[in-house]
């Protein structure tokens, strides 16, 4: 009976030493009776910690843009999609043997786009005409490019109702054109134009986000021959490819280019743009507090040129290259990705105003104890758009009137020796 | 021997690999948990074995397996080593609501050695305070008139300052033992806070950390007087300097706690013995360890209890163990004194021959402070199992 008794009381204490390793400590339903003074204290300041700014026209470079700006607005803002096919194969498969290309039956550029939402939706029909632009003149100028879009070179346009702008368009080219590049082997360069009766925006697919305007050819009636799909390919310039490769597809701009006045910072916009701020914080602050919340607090001024109402996201960037390069241009260029640190972005329209504050604490606390020639106080702004759209967002600068500039509130945790009872 | 006392000192290596991550440290005015108990630098666990606290700790000054009385160690015949857990699983109520916490200890790890001409030398590790809490509440921060962030703030310290001793016991008579025992003040807390914001796209949440070490020393003497149906304990600790660090930091410096104390039991029934003690501890000794709102309060402990030859399992006696203790606590609830009464009881007996020995003992606990409505009801489960290779 007692060997019973204490075989079960042994069980009981093992059962209860095991639950006891489990520890349940969270407390607090007492407070503030028996814990008075658990009170955290933050700061709040806003400083004047930016001590230079400018903005850079011309990013992303040509060719880096994730989709191709096909957009007119008469004088306002006219651009057209460059699509460059270098080499077109000479032939095609037929039951599982290849033909040469002798004869072309059909030709369409393949055309993907971004979905227009619905307050982008063009109101009327649009059309995209495609133009042979191939020239032994350079090629990635406008002032080049623009007067081969005349009617001699429109080798084929296709007029589309706005409902069917859903995600890929046919447009027929011709034939002829095609083949005579097929059989001469040489290369096949189009431009792309959009035409309407009213101000019209669309984003073409680019090889860039693999997306790219495919030449479609289809060299027979017979069913039983696989057509021909080019992908968009720049042979120049010649043996760089690092810079051939981005040139299979870009945009250029006819009119419409504008430039930032100095007492704005300017954000997407024709051509595109991307700002940089430079920061001077306090050492005391940055290294030696806990900060939790940073915000940049930018005066948005109204842009009233384009895409009034047109929601743009705008994203603050940590800028990755050292101090050692001064170009901003460059500087730029060297930026994080989207939510690095866990920046988020900022939607506002170009006809907004008033005062934005972009959350970027996470990139600020990558300062603590750092030198500024390791973790840069900078960063950059750019329009998640950027290059495909003409919505352009401005914010006054560091040389505007002092009330309007960019300033930098900060909420921290001082220094305060704790957890002595 | 030495794996016991590396489990022991768990968050001591823990604290020490968390230092690596510490630089200058920015902080905030914290202070106080939520509970009556572990106010201040923490809760005296008592440094009793399992054994003592069965007997509500009226055995404390005889009990060759509590850290108390060094003199009490001459009694051990052979090579021993113990060691204890104690959960306590407690509940705080106030007029806001009710808290039920688990905490996991082990105060208690032990070694001692006979080493001839009636000398017995001891090296043991014991939990003097049990600061162990974590407190969680929920506030919103004002930043400006119009601007204000809801936050959850965790503020966990886990540690205990720890009493290591070098102990000595002679037999230089069957009627006379006498220990010596050396201390060293030892251990962490590791001050853990973390905050976090509702508004978590505006807010980064963050944690700090700060290890506070305390370093010192105390020296420790007592004597039993033995006779046929009485046995009688006294034993007093001298506390020398306590310092308070951080990393390299000198923070606080302070005494520790002089502390001295009596048990006298009967034992006229065979393997029995019914007891009381007292003892008085000078915690105000360590008022200037912290800050000036710490309020620490020199306290009496005072218990009867009696261990009891109980029925017979083969050829093993259990033994059956009961007993009543009060004390003061050492920190004070704001400017209110807490005070603890408990009841307790336990078994134990021995297995494989007599080389393995087996304690168990609950305690039940009311703690409160007068003037405050809040109290504390704590259930604590003491596991003690000591091995004579």
């Amino acid at each position: 009976m007692f060997k019973k008794v204490l075989t079960m009381f042994t069980a009981i204490g093992v059962v209860f030493a095991i639950a006891a390793c489990s520890e349940k400590l969270d407390a607090g339903a007492s407070c503030p009776l028996l814990c008075p003074e658990q009170a955290i204290t933050l700061r709040d300041t806003i400083i004047d910690a930016a001590v230079s700014d400018t903005t850079v026209t011309g990013l992303p470079p040509i060719g880096a843009e994730g989709y191709l700006m096909l957009a007119s607005h008469g004088d306002t803002v006219e651009t057209r999609a460059i699509i460059r096919y270098d080499t077109i194969p000479q032939t095609y498969t037929k039951s599982g043997l290849d033909s040469t290309i002798v004869n072309i039956d059909s030709a369409y550029l393949i055309t993907p786009i971004a979905r227009p939402d619905s307050l982008r939706r063009p109101k009327v029909p649009l059309t995209i005409e495609a133009y042979d632009i191939d020239t032994t003149a350079t090629d990635t100028v406008a002032a080049v490019l623009a007067p081969l879009f005349r009617p001699d070179r429109l080798i084929g346009s296709k007029t589309f109702a706005p409902e069917s702008l859903l995600d890929t368009l046919r447009i027929p080219i011709s034939t002829d054109t095609v083949l005579d590049r097929v059989k001469n082997g040489t290369k096949l360069r189009v431009g792309l134009r959009i035409v309407s009766t009213q101000g019209v925006d669309l984003r073409v697919g680019s090889s860039g986000l693999g997306l790219g305007v495919t030449l479609h050819i289809r060299a027979s009636k017979d069913t039983a021959a696989s057509p021909v799909n080019v992908a968009p390919t720049s042979h120049t310039p010649t043996d760089q490819p690092f810079l051939s490769g981005p040139l299979a597809d870009f945009t250029i701009v006819l009119n419409g280019i504008t430039a930032t006045p100095p007492t704005l910072l300017g954000v997407g916009g024709v051509p595109s743009r991307r700002s940089y701020i430079r920061f001077e914080v306090p050492s005391h602050i940055v290294d030696s507090t806990t900060i939790v919340r940073a915000s940049l607090l930018l005066t948005q001024s109204p842009n009233r040129r384009l895409d009034l109402h047109d929601s743009v996201y705008v994203y603050p960037l940590a800028v990755l290259a050292s101090p050692a390069i001064t170009n901003v241009g460059s500087l730029l260029q060297f930026v994080g990705p989207p939510g690095q640190f866990g920046l988020d972005s900022v939607r506002v329209a170009p006809a907004d105003s008033g005062v934005v504050s972009f959350e970027i604490v996470g990139l600020v606390r990558t300062w603590r104890g750092q030198a500024t020639t390791v973790s840069p106080r900078s960063v950059a702004l750019r329009s998640a758009v950027e290059g495909q759209l003409p919505g352009e967002i401005d914010f006054f600068s560091t040389k505007a009137p002092a009330a309007v500039r960019p300033r930098l509130r900060i909420t921290y945790v001082p220094q305060i020796s704790y957890g002595l009872p | 021997m030495m794996m016991l006392m590396s489990r022991l000192t768990t968050r001591t290596i823990a604290t020490a690999l968390a230092t690596v991550a510490l630089s200058s440290i920015p902080g905030v005015s914290a202070h106080g948990q939520a509970n009556l108990s572990v106010q201040g630098f923490g809760f005296p666990t008592g440094q009793f074995s399992t054994r003592t606290f069965g007997t509500g700790g009226a055995l404390a000054e005889l009990d060759p397996l509590s850290p108390i009385n060094p003199a009490s160690i001459s009694i051990i015949p052979a090579r021993m080593v113990t060691f204890q857990i104690e959960p306590e699983f407690r509940t705080v109520t106030t007029s806001s609501g009710s808290d039920r916490t688990t905490t996991a200890r082990y105060p208690n790890v032990f070694g001692a050695m006979p080493v001839g001409h009636g000398w017995v030398m001891s090296l043991g590790a014991s939990t003097l305070l049990d600061r162990t809490a974590t407190t969680v509440f929920n506030t919103t921060q004002f930043l400006t008139p119009t601007d204000s962030v809801p936050m959850t703030t965790r503020f966990r310290v886990d540690g205990a300052m720890d009493d290591i001793r070098l102990a000595a016991g002679w037999l230089p008579l069957n009627w006379l033992r006498i220990g010596f025992g050396a201390h060293a003040i030892t251990g962490h807390n590791l001050i853990s806070i973390t905050q976090s914001f509702t508004d978590s796209l505006q807010f980064a949440a963050f944690t700090q950390q700060r290890i506070l070490g305390f370093s010192g020393g105390a020296v420790s003497a007592g004597f039993q007087l033995v006779s046929k149906n009485v046995t009688a304990g006294f034993s007093a600790r001298h506390g020398g300097n306590l310092n308070l660090s951080s990393e390299d930091t000198l923070l606080t410096s302070a005494k520790v706690p002089n502390r001295y104390g009596a048990s006298i039991a009967y034992t006229g029934i065979a393997n029995s013995a019914i007891a009381i003690r007292t003892s008085r501890d000078d915690w105000s000794s360590l008022g200037s360890l912290g800050t000036p709102n710490l309020h620490a309060v020199d306290a009496w402990d005072t218990s009867v209890g009696a261990d009891l030859a109980g029925p017979k399992i083969g050829d093993r006696i259990l033994f059956l163990r009961g007993g009543y203790r009060t004390r003061t606590l050492p920190f004070q609830t704001g400017t209110h004194t807490v005070t603890e009464q408990s009841f307790t009881g336990g078994l134990g007996t021995v297995f494989a021959a007599g080389h393995v020995l087996g304690d168990f003992a609950v305690i039940h606990s009311n703690r409160s402070a007068e003037g405050l409505s809040a109290s504390e009801h704590a259930w604590t489960m003491s596991f003690g199992i000591s091995v004579r290779p």
